[in-house]
């Protein structure tokens, strides 16, 4: 198998349009969730991750065309090459065309934009399809099929998104505490990001060694999380065994955190039983709202900024942690060596992904 | 009161999509969620949420309330007549 | 080796041969199937229709794949359509902007792979899954995933394209096994053609 290496291309989130900028505010911990007046199916306010400086009518087709302009801007020729190939990560995409098709615009967008050779390879598997996107672009590049692949995972806020979360009583009414005892649900996010898995190190912007990665079903039930973490377990398994990587050796976990009661209990009660009770862990939810299928992508970005700087950043909106499985839980910003980075994520149809990459240094 | 629990027999039935079951199946006193009843789940319990409310105009706020109204047939349709607008 | 079942409206083939299974040309063909088959699994009425025929494909398939042989992480599953969830994501948009009441259980089917956690369910399998969304049936894509996943350890990938999208409703379902033996992209066409 051949090396892969995974850098961020761009990053458009409710903290910002750059990577550097929106690192700034996690670090100062700045919030990008704010109250949205009468945006719920019965108009009541509810707490949103919303970019604001999008300004036309639909932020889908906005945010995937300055992705596409980041992109060129950082790139140039390299994105329409034939050895390029692109993965798009959504759960919904353009929702707003509905009941038109929701992934034409996407394909369009792509090619008229990068005008890239082939089509794009569209991933929508709920919330863990970032990771899932990221895992099959190392699969191209380490079976020798492209040379450089680029994934942009995107999700936008919509009423359907929306009233659909409220449908299920998953929506929290203030600015979401995941991990916390405390905690009632979680914010919706808009965002979209972008990262590069490649065959050699091209060095345009901090890049890392992918070492590994992998999904797993929890079999149990297709939007409640497995009480036993049991996916979610296996997976961590799998990609700690493809990584060659013990437990020991990992610095970090960006956890998926959503806020809801049963997800966060899931998740510790999996990085429990995997023995991680000590290594440090967050959710970035807090910070953006969650994104869907930009979530794994941006997270995965900001992970890598985290070994840029060397300094982990707190989990915001954490007091007191209120989950049964013993973790260690970010309260604090801590400048510390980040060298081997765990990222996972769990969502509906009993969806569990994880992967691992590793500083070059 | 007989009549308000058929009636709620048949719109269970049809707003849950329960196919296979009729009227008959589900006793006033059975238990509607976990494998001794007729194994619904938690989403069924957040769909009997809007059920009340199309049908009965009946809001509830917290969906952890469900969990004593929507135990059977019984306690779904006494809470139904004590609640009606 | 691989195997393969498809089924429609009015029709139902298993390994390249049509079975003679009296269906009709209704809207409530998965019902009827579901009857005939004599399949005890009362979830099935709340599915969605793309779940619906996946776990009806599923069920025929196993007739002719010893499935007991493969282990619990075992199979990946690989699954497409181009559609989506369109038909239920209408249906979920006509429960909030008509009817004012968004309904909890069409939404979580919102999601295109609430049908490989279906089949994940019904089979107690926690191997990998991936969704995609493709313009139409492309070979060479699940050739390339196959690969992917057997070259991670996969011992089977239950591959499959499920759509419902205006009236169009069918599924594809074929299960290669990783024993060496080659599959051409002719012989995946012809499964979904037939």
């Amino acid at each position: 198998m051949k090396e892969v290496f995974i850098s961020y291309g761009s990053i458009i989130t409710p903290l910002g349009n750059s990577e550097e900028q929106i690192f700034q505010k996690m670090v100062a911990g700045d919030s990008g969730i704010q109250t949205a007046v009468e945006v719920g199916n019965k108009n009541e306010n509810i707490p949103l991750g919303k970019i604001r400086d999008l300004s036309s009518d639909n932020h889908y087709i906005e945010l995937l065309n300055r992705t596409c302009d980041q992109l060129i801007d950082l790139y140039g020729d390299m994105v329409a090459e034939k050895s390029t190939k692109i993965i798009i990560s959504s759960t919904k995409a353009d929702i707003e065309v509905i009941p038109n098709d929701s992934f034409v615009s996407t394909r369009k967008i792509i090619k008229s934009k990068l005008n890239n050779h082939g089509d794009p390879l569209i991933i929508s598997n709920a919330c863990i399809s970032g990771i899932l996107a990221i895992n099959t672009a190392a699969d191209y590049i380490s079976h020798g099929l492209f040379d450089n692949v680029i994934v942009i995972g995107i999700d936008v806020l919509s009423d359907f998104v929306t009233f659909g979360f409220q449908s299920l009583y998953a929506i929290s009414n203030e600015v979401t505490r995941p991990f916390d005892k405390s905690r009632k649900g979680i914010n919706l996010g808009e965002a979209a990001g972008a990262v590069l898995l490649s065959k050699n190190n091209l060095g345009k912007t901090f890049t890392a060694k992918y070492l590994g990665g992998s999904s797993s079903n929890d079999a149990n039930h297709i939007s409640g999380p497995s009480r036993t973490g049991e996916g979610l377990f296996r997976s961590i398994n799998k990609t700690l065994e493809r990584s060659k990587v013990n437990t020991e050796s990992i610095d970090f976990i960006s956890g998926h955190g959503t806020g809801t009661i049963f997800n966060d209990e899931m998740e510790s009660i999996a990085f429990d039983r995997l023995g991680m009770n000590s290594i440090p862990l967050n959710s970035m939810k807090g910070f953006f709202g969650h994104t869907l299928g930009a979530a794994g992508v941006i997270e995965v970005i900001c992970s890598m900024k985290m070994m840029e700087h060397q300094i982990l950043i707190k989990n915001i909106g954490i007091e007191e942690v209120g989950v049964s499985g013993k973790i260690n839980i970010l309260e604090n910003n801590l400048k510390t060596e980040v060298r081997t980075i765990l990222k996972t994520g769990s969502g509906f149809g009993g969806g569990n992904a994880s992967l691992i990459i590793q500083s070059i240094t | 009161m007989t009549e308000l629990k058929e009636k709620l027999k048949a719109q269970i039935i049809e707003q849950l999509n329960l196919e296979d079951l009729s009227p008959v199946d589900i006793k006033d006193e059975m238990p509607l969620f976990g494998e001794d009843g007729i194994g619904l789940d938690s989403i069924d319990a957040l769909e009997f949420i809007v059920l009340l409310e199309q049908n009965y105009g009946i809001t509830i706020k917290d969906p952890s309330e469900g969990k004593e109204i929507f135990q059977s047939i019984n306690s779904f349709a006494e809470y139904i007549s004590k609640n009606k607008a | 080796m691989i195997y393969s079942c498809k089924i429609e409206k009015g029709a139902v083939f298993l390994n390249g041969v049509k079975q003679p299974i009296g269906l009709s040309n209704s809207e409530n063909w998965t019902k009827e199937l579901y009857l005939e088959l004599g399949l005890n699994y009362p979830k099935f009425y709340k599915m969605d229709d793309l779940s619906k025929m996946a776990i009806l494909s599923f069920t025929i398939l196993k007739d002719t794949v010893d499935f007991e042989k493969f282990g619990e992480d075992d199979v990946s599953l690989i699954f497409a359509n181009s559609g989506s969830s369109i038909e239920t994501d209408k249906k979920f948009l006509t429960s909030y902007s008509e009817n004012e009441s968004p309904s909890p259980s069409l939404f979580v089917y919102t999601l295109p792979n609430i049908m490989t956690g279906e089949l994940a369910i019904f089979n107690k399998w926690f191997g990998e899954n991936i969704f995609i969304i493709n313009e139409k049936y492309s070979p060479e894509l699940y050739l390339e995933q196959i690969n992917f996943y057997f070259s991670k350890g996969a011992k089977a990938c239950l591959c499959g394209w499920v759509e419902n999208k205006n009236s169009e409703q069918d599924c594809t379902m074929f299960l290669m096994t990783n024993d060496g033996a080659k599959t051409t992209e002719k012989e995946l066409l012809d499964i979904y053609n037939q």
